[in-house]
């Protein structure tokens, strides 16, 4: 709330146009507010005290097309295309906030609304101070207390919302209205009760040649594995770590006869910012530097009850056991643009370092443990990898649970001649 | 999120005077290079050309790695005990690979020190590092174009910048660049990767027997003047002439000396033997 508080506090001071003190400016805005004093009215007040004329300057009037993420001061014309209510807790107490959607004939966009300003659905609103936050890489205006609204009577033809086409790769959870053409790589047919009714569901992969994603489908669209289509008016949400598109009967599916996608899915290289920004994927194929070897890499024992790494024969959850030896890596990933965590199994581990759970284990009988984590280090440490995997996504950032790994061999003299010749381009 | 580790070359790095400070407990700073390279993590491959332990008890290690278009400092003390410990048991030149915390020295308003606490550094071969020069390279001119989008923009838009596919990362380093530093001088990082592809520009390869050939006359000549403070740079370029070393290449060897690790300058315009 304070942004906007200071955002008014700015306007009284270069509209009273002299050495003024901010602190002062606030703390007189504050008493009139205080009062029950309107915005406005106490925004006048104020500057008038100063020996201002009252003139409030121009803010930053947009159509809502041209807002943008962290605009301040806005003043925007909008047509109210839906609202609803919704409790939410901030700091412990539960408030009452206002979600909708303004939009005018450039664009629609979200909104949330802090009190309630009187508004309903079909209203053509002045909204003065407002602001505008990112949710999604899309503007969300956000109307504070000292946002001002006014209905009137103006008429405004609302712009048709289109669907936003995304490649699978840029799907991350939160996004609604969503178009992609994608191939359904693997579909599964469940029965689940809704509400006491006995409904469909599809689900499984589906990908395009950036990338691949879970899917559900809600409605019996008559799609089978294989087929090519495109699907808009789907959204998207994060599924155990990872995000997953969902359509229902609102969203239209229509079947494609291209082949075009039939080839390379999801086999291009991803660099890592997007896996971070997507918080996870499906069958991800990434490059990167190993910059960390983490600790509990190297011959670990397992619970057989329960698989879970143990610690000199105890399992934290099943006690005392005999343990069952197993190899594995942890490490970090990363290539300058983000970092992921990736572990590695026993399979990946051995194709990757080139040596097996014998060897490290003669290694171990020789030289003891610490020789096969330090062996792992010489062996990745500053090189780079290509790894394929699903992503996870929990508190401490995205795992990469490793399907296949090898350690690359770059031809930088090629790709140096390259990038030399598109700098000297640039001349 | 755990921040990613930047590729940045000590030429950019070291000339970045903007800290963006993280406000509470958990917000990280950050160092704005001039380019916009928005640091609190880097990755580092080059020479160690010198290791000093500076602490006046106890350990604290100071040691600088160079890379085709400067020097890295680098700081590892008590906190830092694996990497302090590779430092003290490490021959130099050789190469080394470190990831690590950007840190700063504010000594007084408007002068910034930075340097590189690691939280891992080891031995490395020459491969890699050529790797990370291509790496960082492609970085560089990355954040160059960005730096050139926004610079068109009015004002430079992070939001924007996304929208043209930059990682939301480098967008938000440009944009707060472009509003810390008063020029940008994006020609001077042109030839900075210039400078460091050249490293892989072939003819070079042909031109490296000569020149090996003058490093090697012109690493004695540096031995016998450097004393204890080094050599100076013209005095260098005069006993080469003396020994038949053409002026120029004389300058190549050096350059090549540099990268390599053999020499380092100590103090500007002074060269000393690694």
């Amino acid at each position: 709330m304070n942004e906007e508080m200071d955002s008014v506090v700015d306007e009284i001071v270069r509209a009273v146009g002299k050495e003024v003190s901010v602190e002062e400016v606030k703390k007189n805005l504050k008493k009139f507010i205080e009062y029950g004093v309107p915005v406005d009215q106490a925004k006048r007040a104020v500057i008038q005290k100063y020996g201002g004329k009252g003139v409030i300057p121009s803010s930053n009037k947009k159509k809502l097309g041209d807002v943008e993420p962290y605009d301040k001061r806005l003043s925007l014309l909008g047509k109210i295309a839906a609202v609803e209510e919704r409790e939410v807790e901030v700091k412990g107490e539960k408030r009452k906030i206002f979600r909708g959607l303004v939009g005018d004939e450039t664009a629609v966009l979200p909104f949330t609304a802090w009190k309630d300003f009187g508004f309903g659905k079909g209203d053509v609103v002045k909204i003065k101070n407002a602001s505008a936050g990112e949710w999604g890489g899309q503007p969300r205006l956000n109307f504070s207390e000292w946002t001002e609204v006014e209905k009137t009577d103006e008429s405004i033809d609302l712009i048709k919302r289109k669907a936003q086409r995304y490649s699978v790769i840029d799907l991350k959870p939160g996004l609604s209205n969503v178009e992609v053409k994608a191939k359904i790589l693997t579909m599964e047919e469940r029965d689940v009760s809704v509400e006491g009714k006995n409904k469909k569901v599809y689900s499984g992969i589906m990908g395009d040649e950036t990338g691949k994603i879970r899917y559900t489908s809600w409605a019996d669209f008559g799609i089978k594995e294989g087929d090519v289509v495109e699907i808009s008016g789907a959204y998207t949400k994060s599924w155990r770590g990872a995000p997953q598109i969902v359509f229902n009967e609102n969203a239209k599916v229509e079947k494609l006869d291209e082949a075009l996608l039939v080839e390379n899915i999801g086999t291009e290289k991803i660099p890592i910012h997007k896996v971070v920004e997507a918080g996870g994927g499906v069958d991800l194929s990434i490059e990167g530097v190993v910059i960390e070897i983490q600790k509990g890499s190297g011959i670990i024992y397992r619970c057989p009850k329960c698989n879970r790494a143990i610690r000199e024969g105890v399992c934290v959850i099943d006690g005392e056991v005999d343990g069952i030896l197993d190899l594995r890596i942890k490490a970090v990933i990363d290539d300058g643009t983000g970092a992921v965590n990736a572990i590695f199994g026993r399979d990946a581990t051995e194709k990757l370092i080139e040596k097996n759970l014998q060897d490290y284990e003669k290694m171990t009988e020789k030289s003891g443990e610490e020789a096969v984590e330090k062996d792992m280090e010489d062996l990745l440490i500053a090189h780079p990898v290509h790894v394929t995997g699903n992503a996870l996504s929990d508190d401490y950032g995205v795992t990469v649970i490793v399907q296949n790994a090898e350690v690359i061999h770059p031809e930088i003299k090629e790709e140096g001649e390259e990038l030399l010749a598109k700098v000297e381009a640039l001349k | 999120m755990r921040e990613p580790a930047l590729r940045v070359f000590a030429g950019e790095y070291n000339e970045s005077t903007h800290i963006l400070k993280g406000g509470g407990e958990k917000v990280p700073s950050y160092v704005i290079s001039p380019l916009g390279a928005k640091i609190n993590r880097l990755f580092i491959v080059g020479v160690l050309t010198d290791i000093e332990n500076v602490a006046q008890e106890g350990e604290m290690w100071r040691a600088h790695i160079s890379d085709p278009t400067g020097i890295y400092t680098i700081y590892a003390g008590r906190y830092q005990p694996e990497a302090a410990n590779f430092l003290s048991q490490t021959e130099t030149p050789s190469y080394v690979a470190v990831a690590g915390k950007a840190r700063v020295y504010e000594p007084e308003e408007g002068v910034v020190f930075v340097s590189v606490r690691p939280e891992m550094i080891k031995e490395v071969d020459a491969s890699l590092r050529d790797y990370w020069i291509m790496e960082t390279c492609r970085h560089t001119y990355k954040r160059m174009e960005a730096m050139r989008e926004a610079m068109k923009m009015n004002p430079p838009s992070v939001y924007k910048l996304k929208e043209l596919g930059y990682p939301s990362f480098m967008a938000e380093g440009v944009v707060e660049a472009l509003s810390a530093y008063k020029d940008v001088d994006i020609d001077h990082y042109q030839f900075l990767i210039r400078e460091a592809l050249s490293h892989f520009a072939s003819g070079k390869i042909e031109y490296v027997k000569e020149l090996g050939e003058a490093e090697k006359k012109i690493l004695e000549i540096v031995k016998k003047c450097e004393g204890e403070e080094g050599a100076l740079w013209d005095e260098i370029v005069d006993s080469g002439e003396k020994e038949g070393v053409e002026r120029n290449l004389v300058e190549e060897a050096l350059t090549s000396l540099m990268d390599k690790g053999m020499v380092y300058e100590p103090i500007l315009g002074k060269l000393k033997t690694a």
